[in-house]
């Protein structure tokens, strides 16, 4: 490739990074993705851990943007949602438990028949609640967050449409969101329905990747801003790809490839090179150097502006503010695969489909949240399992059945020990354990286990604090300042060319390629100026990026 | 006629007279000031027996109401002392010698520390023409209403991109995460994040506890900034002032007065019904009440409307805090700085490490009062003698948490209390073990006390949790920001409104400047 020069390097083949790279090849801008490991897809990429049997670190798509699907074309390069009706089963000791379902009616049903009957419309009216709330956060989601200190006029346009959104929810509904968002999620669901295990189920996706308890101010917007990518109501979504989350990645690589973008694995970036002002290109940890007036990075925030920058390019108030950058990982990932599959809970096949939530009350979440803060694995943990094979037996040989375990909370900095083999036999240990009681017969029937610590997030997927969010999604740093006020518009640290286009910018982690998209928007945005500017001569020179056929979507 | 002699109510009455009004105050106890009283609790020793300190009495009240003429008088109190196991951390108003103190923890939190305190003056400077704000409603885009905060608005856009990063965080933080960013000094860190859970029923660690450390920074005393004091005569001679003020204006002020309802045509309000069922009627009403005792217990049941009672009920309040008041026979001596000195003088704070305030905050969680709680101490007789008897000694200490509510099967009772107050002198006599042969009387108030003997609802000191979404619009109900109610010719004045908390005065004076707006726009019309 000598000579040969990129109008785009996408730093990453997460599933962002691959989304940006999509976008920008298909707006004709000559794209190379970067992907230090050995295959593409970030979280999404499976490992064999028993014989047949692969699995990611991610489990579901929950909140994947139907836009992204549209636009990139994803169902002609094999991708297929498959949603199961069961969103949630919430096990109980001493009763049947209970489930969310997909349709809210439904489970207000169920709910007549429970403990606390009144709890059937009190959900009902909370779920429709969460449901308008989250049409307008979902917009938000979709916008750039607004340049705060010099707002452009497209900024104004934007402000002012979110405000005609807002007005749309009505008077006592805007007051009702300003009311909600700063909220604790306890404090939220406890006020909407009285059954402990209920108030547990829904609180739990409240604390979800966060180092947080259900107390906690600014949970009540992790559960709003799930619900608003996944558009399922109270309840949030559950949905899968099938053949797994790896066929998503193998469908956003092939739609990639598709649109004339390059992914070239086994490439680890070692530094973006910077020269006044302007991104110059990268240079791999080999010590090859390909150039490119643009590139996204879609490593969090933290790890691209410390590691993959020149401190002197970025300043030390800059450098001070990215080491700042919360990234409190509290999430393992453990991974079982079983012989035959116990009965769970007493319930029936249909219910354990969607996520098995072992969060019995809010007092317990609070109570596992407490251990974290002193460097400690929580004892009694909050888990979420997903059973993949029951939706899709292709996962693995028959009678094999793989449970997929999200763990928290697992602090990335233990107080007594590092993350070594008997922290994460803990992990293990309490995993089984906790399972066990609600699915008598389960350890006997493990063949292989697999467990990911923080630490193992922090080196193998490049996760700063081992944090799958690429940083803590909090009021602190959310929306304007995600990652950081003045950076969250995908422009990152004032460099000509560089960008942010992972999970550490707005609108956050999960697999919605909400951040890659919008990167992408704000970077085509920027290119179509750069080339209007181009087309007026004597109106400035500075031309960054070569077009062939800059086509807008 | 205002409901309640609380300094709020006092203020709002001294307001409402200036400009002519004619004006009564009827409280409910012997004597005024609410939570910001002094009583003598034992023969010769007097006690600020709730509210104790006084920082952000807002000094445009000061000055309009001439208070210092009425006999405020406010004695500086210097630093924080933080004792801990063999050791101490001691900061004072003395920037240059806290740095220095702090140069033996941490060469960089002592570099770090003037660049803070920098910061935080500037930020104090921003935020704090939001404390004499009226909040606009968020669900009626009124361009009058609004312009208060479109001038907020532009004061941010000329804050530097840092600075304004920095309010963002301090808006959303927690506290001891906001500090983290600064200073490495566990002992340091605990202390300032201490400021940030007083009255709520959070941990500092708890997002949305870093707003309060701006208060620190925001007291104003004869005009000189971020200094905490003592009024002479305990905080009851702050409420003392006022009612001077105010009876000097033509309030009269009626004690022993417990208003059982008010009086009502239709949606109006047209005075209350004490409860020696004597009628006082008046042309307006303003509660300093919390909104729970306004709209609940005061108001005529059938009269509200439901979505509207709804919010009152769904407010937080839940306090978590008591209050020990001991008499002492002399100073108690602490193990890691013997004998008297200054850092008796100012607040003496039980708040060794980040660890020890979040299992305070764990035992809350559960329902228990803590086992090891955070103090807040001071000892107002060694800057003002007059409160006990010579040679003896007052002491007052703020404790968190103790939850209003207790876990199942439990409840406030002499028991409980009696607990309690062993509790914390027990985590005093750790670090002063001769507190106990000290120990003449002791008061000790549980939030069930402070519910009954100031009409606190579940004894939150603040009338209302002050967390993030209950502030500034949604104070005390989203859409009732403004002091009005949904009853005609009813506001609010107390701490239960915009800004509340804190004996500021700054919601009776904006409450009785909408009153008094609105008094001339209906003559007008």
């Amino acid at each position: 490739m000598a000579g040969d020069r990129y109008d785009a390097i996408v730093v990453g083949a997460g599933h962002n990074g691959l989304v940006t790279a999509a976008y920008l090849a298909k707006a004709g801008l000559r794209t190379l993705v970067l992907e230090r490991r050995e295959r593409a897809g970030g979280l999404l990429t499976s490992e064999e851990i028993a014989p047949g049997v692969r699995t990611p670190v991610a489990d579901g798509v929950d909140g994947l943007r139907a836009g992204v699907v549209q636009d990139l074309g994803l169902g002609a390069h094999g991708f297929r949602a498959v949603e199961p009706d069961a969103v949630a089963f919430a096990p109980s000791a001493d009763g049947p438990g209970l489930t969310l379902w997909r349709d809210p009616v439904r489970t207000a049903t169920e709910l007549r028949a429970g403990p606390r009957p009144r709890d059937a419309d009190a959900f009902v009216a909370f779920d429709g609640k969460i449901r308008s709330l989250a049409g307008f956060l979902a917009r938000l989601q979709a916008t750039e967050p607004p340049d705060l200190e010099s707002p452009s006029l497209a900024d104004a346009t934007t402000g002012l449409s979110l405000l005609n959104a807002l007005r749309h929810l009505g008077r006592p509904q805007i007051r009702e969101a300003l009311r909600v968002l700063p909220m604790s999620v306890a404090d939220l669901v406890s006020e909407s329905v009285e059954d402990e295990a209920l108030r547990g189920a829904l609180g739990a996706r409240g604390i979800r990747h966060a180092a947080m308890g259900p107390r906690s101010a600014g949970t009540a917007l992790n559960f709003l801003w799930d619900s608003a990518s996944g558009d399922g109501g109270a309840a949030g979504r559950t949905v899968f790809a099938r053949g797994g989350p790896g066929a998503l990645a193998e469908a956003l690589v092939a739609a990639a490839r598709a649109r004339g973008a390059e992914v070239r694995c086994g490439a680890a970036v070692a530094a973006i090179r910077t020269a006044g002002g302007s991104v110059e290109g990268v240079t791999l940890e080999s010590g090859e150097e390909i150039d490119a007036r643009l590139v996204a990075s879609s490593a969090d925030p933290k790890r691209t502006l410390l590691s993959l920058l020149d401190p002197a390019e970025t300043g030390p108030t800059l450098g001070w503010r990215a080491e700042h950058i919360r990234t409190p990982g509290v999430v393992a990932k453990v991974t079982l695969v079983l012989e035959g599959l116990p009965a769970i809970g007493g319930a029936d096949d249909e219910r354990l489909h969607g996520r098995i939530v072992i969060a019995p009350t809010l007092d317990d979440l609070e109570v596992a949240f407490n251990d974290s803060k002193y460097g400690r694995i929580s004892e009694s943990p909050y888990l979420e399992a997903t059973i993949p094979t029951l939706s899709d037996p292709s996962l693995a040989p028959e009678g094999t059945h793989v449970v997929s375990v999200l763990f928290q909370y697992a602090p990335r900095e233990l107080r007594d020990s590092d993350w070594d083999e008997a922290a994460s036999g803990r992990v293990a240990e309490a995993t089984v354990r906790t399972l066990e009681a609600h699915a008598p017969g389960l350890e006997k029937r493990i063949v292989a286990r697999r467990v990911l610590t923080p630490a193992d997030l922090e080196r193998e997927y490049s996760l700063s604090g081992g944090h799958p969010m690429h940083g803590e999604l909090a009021l602190d740093q959310f929306f304007a300042w995600r990652p950081l006020l003045g950076h969250a518009r995908y422009r990152l640290a004032e460099i000509d060319g560089l960008y942010l286009c992972g999970a550490g910018a707005h609108p956050g982690g999960g697999i919605t390629g909400g951040p890659g998209q919008n990167a992408a928007r704000a970077i085509l945005a920027d290119a179509r100026r750069a080339r209007r500017r181009r087309a007026r001569p004597g109106r400035g020179t500075s031309v960054h990026i070569r077009t062939t056929e800059t086509r807008y979507s | 006629m205002i409901v309640g002699g609380g300094h709020n109510g006092l203020v709002a009455a001294a307001y409402l007279a200036r400009a002519g009004l004619k004006v009564v105050v009827l409280e409910r106890r012997h004597v005024l000031g609410g939570a910001a009283v002094t009583e003598e609790v034992f023969p010769g020793f007097r006690f600020s027996v709730a509210s104790y300190v006084v920082s952000l009495l807002r000094p445009e009240i000061v000055r309009e109401l001439s208070l210092p003429e009425h006999g405020l008088e406010i004695l500086p109190l210097d630093g924080t002392f933080t004792p801990l196991d063999g050791d101490h951390l001691w900061r004072v108003n003395d920037h240059g010698r806290t740095v220095r103190v702090l140069r033996r923890w941490s060469a960089s939190d002592a570099e770090a520390y003037d660049e803070y305190s920098r910061l935080m003056v500037e930020m104090a400077r921003f935020v704090k023409p939001i404390l004499s704000m009226t909040p606009p409603d968020p669900g009626r885009p009124d361009p009058r209403e609004w312009l208060p905060v479109a001038r907020l608005a532009r004061a941010f856009n000329d804050l530097s991109r840092e600075q304004q990063a920095v309010f963002i965080q301090l808006m959303t933080m927690s506290a001891a995460d906001f500090l983290d960013q600064w200073f490495e000094t566990d002992p340091l860190k605990a202390t300032m994040s201490a400021s940030g859970i007083i009255g709520t029923f959070q941990g500092i660690r708890s997002p949305g506890t870093a707003y309060v450390l701006l208060h620190h920074y925001m007291g104003e005393i004869d005009g000189v900034l971020r200094a905490w004091g003592i009024p002479r005569g305990g905080t009851g001679a702050v409420s003392e002032a006022i009612a001077g003020a105010a009876r000097a204006l033509g309030v009269e002020i009626r004690t022993e007065a417990a208003v059982e309802r008010f009086l009502t045509r239709g949606d109006e309000v047209t005075g209350v019904v004490t409860a020696s069922g004597e009628e006082v009627t008046a042309r307006v009403t303003l509660s300093s009440l919390d909104a729970r005792q306004t709209f609940v217990r005061l108001a005529p049941p059938g009269l509200l409307d439901a979505s509207f009672l709804k919010d009152v009920e769904r407010y937080r309040y839940r306090g978590s805090s008591g209050k020990v008041n001991l008499a002492l026979d002399g100073l108690p001596e602490f193990t890691c700085l013997p004998g008297p000195g200054d850092h008796l003088r100012g607040a003496i704070s039980f708040s060794p490490s980040i660890d020890y305030m979040e299992r305070a905050y764990d035992d809350a969680k559960s329902g228990r009062f803590s086992r090891r709680p955070y103090i807040d101490m001071v000892i107002p007789t060694l800057v003002d003698p007059s409160m006990a008897p010579p040679g003896k000694h007052v002491m007052s200490c703020f404790v968190q948490y103790a939850p209003y509510e207790l876990a199942e099967g439990d409840e406030w009772d002499d028991t409980r209390r009696e607990a309690f107050g062993e509790t914390v002198i027990d985590t005093i006599a750790e670090r002063a073990p001769n507190i106990r042969e000290l120990i003449l009387h002791a008061q000790v108030l549980t939030p069930k006390d402070i519910e009954d003997r100031f009409g606190l609802s579940e004894g939150n000191i603040f009338q209302g949790e002050l967390s993030l979404e209950q502030l500034f619009f949604n104070r005390p109900v989203p859409g009732w920001a403004r002091y009005r109610t949904p009853l005609r010719n009813l506001w609010m004045c107390g701490s239960a409104t915009h800004p509340g908390g804190g004996i500021m005065g700054a919601s009776g004076r904006l409450a009785s400047l909408q009153v008094l707006r609105s008094l001339r726009a209906r003559k007008a019309a």
